[in-house]
């Protein structure tokens, strides 16, 4: 979005209070497309806009559609429909829900404002960059797992001409950031340290900013939670996040306390196939 | 003793020791860890076109890549982050991860991809340093490998232009300025009063922006208004670069005095927390002054630790 279309939304965002009838739409969660999604490195992105829309106490309805993807404005899931607007991807939705005014970062001052948006950069450097390098440039997970996901839903020879397409892309990225001569132990090291640096940082305390949670938990707990519940050729990944304790309870912790209540609301519902996706128990 | 080191990089211009953004963090790390670095000027060689720089050769091993080298250098005891606790270690990486996807990109940007910066200061200036025939090819080689950097990681498909992301770049670049300018405050550094590696850094990420003469860049300006940055980078420039100032207090302590240092100061404040709590707690106090004999008494014994 340019930035004046942005500054547009958000005025008129400002104009309402959150409605009720809020849903997010999200891709279908059957075995096979849950597994897509992470191929198209936004399967944590789901997971980060609920946790952030639960953290921020407002009602938001799920709906999995098939089309999610070509519903949604810019091409990307998730998105919201708020009233009359449209809103994808995680950065905006957070805007959109500030102008309304909710905003789990209000309560920070400017230098704990900008730690956070340090350690957000941080997950996205790392965490984002060493998900896309296990999937695409490790030989043995793109021939087994993530081409084979990745195409499943298109016929021949579309399946093969988009697989392999993306995984040019995804190379060439690699290439210019200089991850391409990395071998996968040093990523896995890097991951560690990643992990590292937030396992300190979350310390004893329950969020990252102790008591209230905020856009930063809601980025954490999506990402790790994809790379604790994804299943790849190799567990080792999962491991050596499983190694901190700390970053295991805080994942176990913001699942209990925001999607248990979901879990109870919707048994009834088609929609809520996610409560019975995958989940740390 | 370490081997000597030697450090290939490109020339300095308008102030700065050098004026590639890389190679300034290593030489203001190596500045700040003590550490003797013979300096190499590529420029007027060859190696402007062949070497990747910056290039720390040391005892038949090559290092690459701020990163890489600001390790190597800590694995030969020169370590400038050595005080850190572990949270300002992790701090550290955040605001390094930060400093790399918001800023790096907006400088990549306004020295290579603007076209008046470009056609009028940049060009220039990497030509003037290259020999003969290389003037030709080494800026171009260079802008291009800046364009394709910024259009793969910033442009949301392989068709973007570089007009879509360029607001984004410089709002990005904006808001990290201010981040960082929050994060410093008024302190002379951004963990007390000795430099880090994560001053390196953002000296070596700000201080271009901040003396390169462009004909009109916006995110000069933006720094200008950001007076504590700017008195940073002049702070670090006269102190470790000036020509005949000496290094201030670098003196390679020895690593195991440091840590009993720190031991000892440790065990001084526990032990003066403890005596304010005893003195405040009201069972003790009719027997006030024999807990000051024993309070002095304790302090004594621990000053030979």
């Amino acid at each position: 979005m340019s930035l004046a279309a942005e500054a547009f939304v958000s005025q008129i965002a400002a104009a309402e209070p959150w409605p009720e009838n809020a849903t997010l739409y999200q891709p279908l969660n059957g075995k096979n497309h849950f597994f897509m999604l992470i191929s198209c490195h936004v399967s944590y992105v789901p997971i980060m806009s609920q946790a952030y829309l639960k953290m921020c106490g407002l009602p938001v309805h799920l709906c999995c559609r098939a089309n999610a993807e070509y519903m949604s404005p810019s091409g990307k899931v998730p998105f919201i429909h708020v009233g009359n607007q449209v809103v994808s991807e995680l950065g905006p939705i957070v805007q959109f829900t500030k102008a309304k005014g909710h905003s789990l970062s209000d309560g920070l001052d400017d230098v704990q404002r900008a730690e956070m948006k340090a350690y957000m950069e941080l997950v996205n450097n790392m965490l984002l960059t060493a998900e896309l390098y296990i999937q695409w440039c490790d030989n043995a997970t793109a021939a087994e797992i993530t081409r084979p996901r990745y195409s499943s839903p298109y016929s021949w020879p579309l399946n093969y001409i988009l697989a392999y397409q993306k995984q040019w892309e995804v190379r060439r990225k690699m290439n210019a950031i200089g991850w391409a001569g990395k071998s996968l132990e040093q990523v896995y090291e890097d991951v560690s340290q990643c992990c590292q640096a937030l396992s300190q940082r979350l310390g004893t305390q329950p969020y990252f900013f102790n008591k209230q949670p905020t856009e930063l938990d809601a980025l954490v707990f999506g990402h790790l939670f994809t790379i604790l519940t994804t299943r790849l050729t190799n567990d080792e990944l999962g491991e050596r996040v499983k190694s901190f304790t700390n970053l295991l309870s805080f994942c176990r912790r913001i699942e209990q306390n925001y999607f248990e209540e979901q879990d109870r609301d919707s048994q009834s519902g088609a929609s809520s196939r996610h409560s019975k996706g995958p989940s740390l128990m | 003793m370490a081997a000597p080191m030697e450090l290939r990089c490109w020339g300095g211009d308008w102030d700065l020791p050098s004026v590639d953004p890389e190679c300034l963090i290593v030489l203001a790390y190596a500045k700040f860890a003590g550490a003797d670095l013979t300096v190499k000027p590529i420029d007027w060689t060859w190696k402007t076109i062949t070497a990747t720089v910056p290039e720390l050769r040391s005892d038949g091993s090559t290092v690459t890549e701020p990163t890489k080298i600001l390790n190597f250098m800590r694995k030969q005891r020169f370590n400038a982050d050595y005080e850190l606790s572990a949270k300002q270690g992790a701090d550290t990486m955040a605001y390094i991860a930060l400093l790399e996807e918001k800023l790096r990109p907006a400088l990549l940007h306004t020295f290579w991809v603007d076209a008046e910066n470009y056609a009028d200061l940049t060009r220039p200036w990497f030509a003037s340093r290259s020999p003969f025939p290389l003037n030709f090819f080494v800026p171009s080689c260079l802008a291009s490998a800046g364009l394709s950097r910024l259009l793969l990681t910033k442009a949301e498909s392989p068709l973007c232009g570089v007009k879509e992301v360029e607001g984004k770049i410089y709002s990005d670049a904006k808001e990290c300025l201010n981040l960082l300018s929050h994060r410093l405050g008024s302190s002379h550094y951004f963990f007390g009063s000795m430099p880090t590696s994560l001053d390196a850094f953002v000296f070596g990420y700000v201080a271009p922006l901040h003396k390169a003469p462009f004909p009109s860049s916006r995110l000069q300006q933006h720094l200008k208004q950001l007076a504590n940055l700017c008195h940073f980078c002049n702070t670090v420039l006269k102190t470790f670069f000036e020509e005949g100032s000496p290094p201030p207090a670098q003196e390679t302590v020895d690593a195991n005095l440091q840590k009993l240092t720190q031991l000892v100061n440790k065990e001084s404040i526990l032990i003066e927390k403890m005596d304010d709590n005893l003195r405040s707690s009201p069972q003790h106090r009719p027997h006030r002054k024999n807990h000051k004999v024993s309070a002095g008494s304790s302090e004594r014994n621990s000053t030979p630790a």
